[in-house]
């Protein structure tokens, strides 16, 4: 069985409201307007009354030392019911051929726009709110919602978002990849919170690339459940390559079930500010949670990846292996944490993360933990930043390879053990074309 | 025709002067020696000429195919001829030795104005030097020089050398750690590499390595200067005497003596 949190909060009742709180949720009222299933409604209300209670997390928070929000919170961003109008010709093509697609335009599904692989079923969050059985124990398994500001703001706004279903035994051949296309807008900056599912049945199998995209400024505010179900295969492939101006936070809820194995890698390049938020539960046994990234960052960037490994059952195997290039005046944090439980013998967890520092202004944050609670088990973590070797880019000039071209050769080395961990190849050179496209920025 | 022309070289590395006055000049066609004690400043000498930075020139003047090489980046004097095999080559983890010896290769040839090697002509050529060298192919999927053993890393510096073909050569202590018969081979393939074009720098501790490669020109650094020149018998001279009459300490010692 999955986790099945309570999500209402005693403490919401007796805590004073915080005004400042209250812009950020006046337009979740026109939702309220429209008709939806129960626990939707629940779910909205819920949320906006937890965030109506915290507002945004102050650096004082656990987990939100080093991220500072003023980016977010000094632009004034509203939800739009509507989706804005817009030329399909700015979409980008596809990042690989004989791929399925679905977009979202403005975290809003568009099925005209899009196409499923066969095995997969595709459709709007409201339209599986009220369509596909059992769907809300996946939605609604919030957890504390007065500890996670971001993803109560995002159930306050339940309307948005995609739920991608795959039958038992179905092991699908297609690629898809699911695009979110945002656009946005100086004067009328929009808030996106579209909550998102990918649900695989027992023993199936899929390959995702999920885009993040758009132009101008735009806060996009995503909540993403992943249930594996038994013996399923889940290959989870991010592209966060947000517009310069946005703002970038998801929350990806993974929860894996008996021997199902999930494989994710992250490519974070784009938003001002942005975080990428994983709670990985693995909560049954003979589990392989793997989570991998890169993030490239520059200007006065600022990126976040927040993962907590969750090992419930023994016999787990779990990686979280990120690598990161800072320039300029950007900064990054990782916070990486592998829990393991009393029960979750032979656990094998393994955290590792590099920050390559290419300027002297360029700051990089980490605060690795391990918690462990059983005894048998074999955990590792490592945490480090540097520069670009001198030694090793002498060498490479004294050989005549140009010194920007000798940097990037060493970069993208650096870069390489991490993505060694994309077993598929097709998305790994897609990511490797990524990359030395940004290295000659 | 004159290749190498060093005028009154001082240098400072690390605050320090290391160099304190070289005068030097390398014919094409020429093979010279540099021996000297450790610490003398012949590592530092070929670093100056390869221009790594940190490596600042203070006074002096080195001039390389006519033209003036502290103008020039350090890929600038590899496009320009100038090669040197490092006493410690550098590890490079996560860049194969065959996708390096590539894009240094195409790299140089772009410099000069040359065509990219076409990726069939490259292996070919790659092929044929490794074979020259008694390399094991495998070695070139490994990260540059990870792993590689000492005498492994030398013989890396002269299939580089092998696939650039520079103009000069500095090889730095190319000789130690190699077993007699690899000493063999890379003095071979320096050997092979010897026209009326070209021109080595050869620094080393042991007359052994001269007696494969034959210099026309001996010098013996000591102090950050040469302070004798000499043909192939001058490293005879100092196998047997070592270098006690260039020291610092001889020099007081004999100093104190005379009083
Ligand atoms: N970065 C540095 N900072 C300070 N001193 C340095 C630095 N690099 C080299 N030196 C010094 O410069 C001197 C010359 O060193 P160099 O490596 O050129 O000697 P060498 O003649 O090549 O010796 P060996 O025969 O041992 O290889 C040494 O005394 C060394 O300690
Ligand atoms: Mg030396």
């Amino acid at each position: 069985m999955f986790q099945n949190m309570v999500y209402s909060n005693a403490f919401l009742q007796t805590e004073a409201v915080d005004e400042t709180t209250l812009p950020w949720l006046e337009d979740a009222q026109k939702l309220g307007e429209q008709p939806a299933a129960d626990w939707v409604k629940a779910l909205r209300h819920t949320g906006a009354e937890a965030f109506a209670h915290t507002g945004f997390p102050t650096p004082a928070w656990e987990g939100w030392q080093y991220t500072h929000l003023r980016p977010l919170t000094g632009t004034g961003f509203h939800y739009a019911v509507e989706a804005p109008a817009f030329d399909v010709n700015v979409l980008p093509p596809p990042l690989l051929k004989d791929s399925a697609r679905v977009v979202l335009i403005n975290g809003k599904y568009r099925p005209e726009l899009s196409d499923a692989p066969a095995g997969v079923t595709v459709m709007s969050l409201m339209d599986a709110s009220v369509q596909i059985a059992g769907i809300e124990e996946h939605l609604v398994t919030v957890g504390d919602l007065g500890k996670t500001p971001f993803k109560a703001l995002n159930a306050a706004y339940t309307h948005d978002g995609v739920v991608v279903t795959v039958k038992d035994g179905t092991d699908v051949t297609q690629l898809l990849e699911v695009l979110f296309y945002n656009i946005g807008s100086a004067d009328h900056p929009p808030a996106l919170h579209p909550r998102c599912l990918y649900w695989l049945g027992k023993n199936s199998g899929l390959t995702v690339m999920e885009r993040h995209a758009g132009s101008g400024v735009y806060f996009s505010n995503i909540y993403a459940g992943i249930a594996l179900e038994p013996a399923s295969r889940l290959k989870f492939y991010k592209f966060e390559e947000e517009s310069a101006q946005a703002c970038h936070f998801s929350y990806t809820a993974l929860q894996q079930q008996k021997c199902s194995s999930f494989e994710g890698f992250s490519y974070a390049v784009g938003g001002k500010l942005s975080r990428q938020e994983y709670q990985n539960l693995l909560i049954d046994s003979g589990i392989s949670s793997m989570l991998a990234g890169a993030y490239l960052l520059k200007d006065q960037q600022c990126h976040d990846f927040t993962v907590l490994t969750d090992h419930f059952e023994p016999d787990g195997k779990s990686v979280q292996h990120f690598k990161g290039v800072v320039d300029d005046q950007a900064r990054s944090v990782f916070q990486g944490k592998i829990h393991v439980r009393r029960a979750a013998q032979k656990t094998d967890g393994n955290q590792l993360n590099h920050a390559l520092l290419l300027s002297e202004k360029a700051e990089a944050s980490f605060k690795p933990e391990l918690e462990i609670y059983a005894d048998d088990v074999k955990c590792s973590h490592g945490a480090a930043s540097g520069q670009l070797d001198d030694e090793a880019l002498f060498y490479l000039q004294s050989r005549g390879i140009p010194q920007q071209q000798a940097k990037s050769l060493l970069i993208e080395s650096f870069l390489n053990t991490a993505l060694a961990e994309v077993s598929f190849p097709p998305v790994r050179a897609v990511y490797e074309e990524r990359i030395r496209a940004w290295l000659r920025h | 025709m004159t290749m190498l022309k060093i005028e009154n070289l001082h240098a400072t590395v690390g605050g320090r002067e290391v160099l304190k006055g070289i005068n030097l000049t390398v014919k094409a066609g020429e093979v010279h020696a540099v021996m000297g004690p450790n610490g003398s400043g012949k590592s530092t000498l070929s670093y100056v000429l390869a221009g790594r930075p940190g490596y600042e020139v203070t006074k002096g003047k080195v001039t390389f195919m006519g033209e003036d090489l502290q103008a020039l980046a350090p890929e600038d004097r590899a496009a320009a001829g100038m090669f040197l095999a490092f006493q410690y080559p550098v590890e490079i983890p996560g860049v194969s030795t065959t996708a390096f010896l590539k894009t240094a290769l195409n790299a140089v040839r772009k410099k000069r104005g040359e065509k990219e090697l076409s990726p069939v002509d490259f292996l070919k050529l790659q092929k044929e030097k490794i074979a020259q060298l008694d390399m094991d192919t495998e070695m070139l999927k490994r990260g540059v020089n990870v792993g590689f053993s000492g005498g492994e890393k030398k013989r890396n510096e002269a299939l580089q050398m092998a696939m650039l073909q520079p103009k000069l050569a500095i090889l730095d202590e190319t000789d130690s750690g190699l077993d007699i018969d690899a000493l063999k081979v890379v003095a071979e393939g320096v050997n092979a590499l010897r026209s009326k074009d070209r021109a080595f720098l050869v620094i080393t501790h042991y007359q052994r390595l001269l007696n494969h490669i034959k210099p026309d020109v001996v010098h013996v650094l000591a102090d950050g200067k040469i302070q004798k020149t000499g043909g192939p018998e001058l490293a005879l001279e100092l196998e047997e005497k070592g270098y006690a009459e260039f020291s610092g300490d001889a020099a007081l010692r004999a100093g104190a003596k005379s009083k």
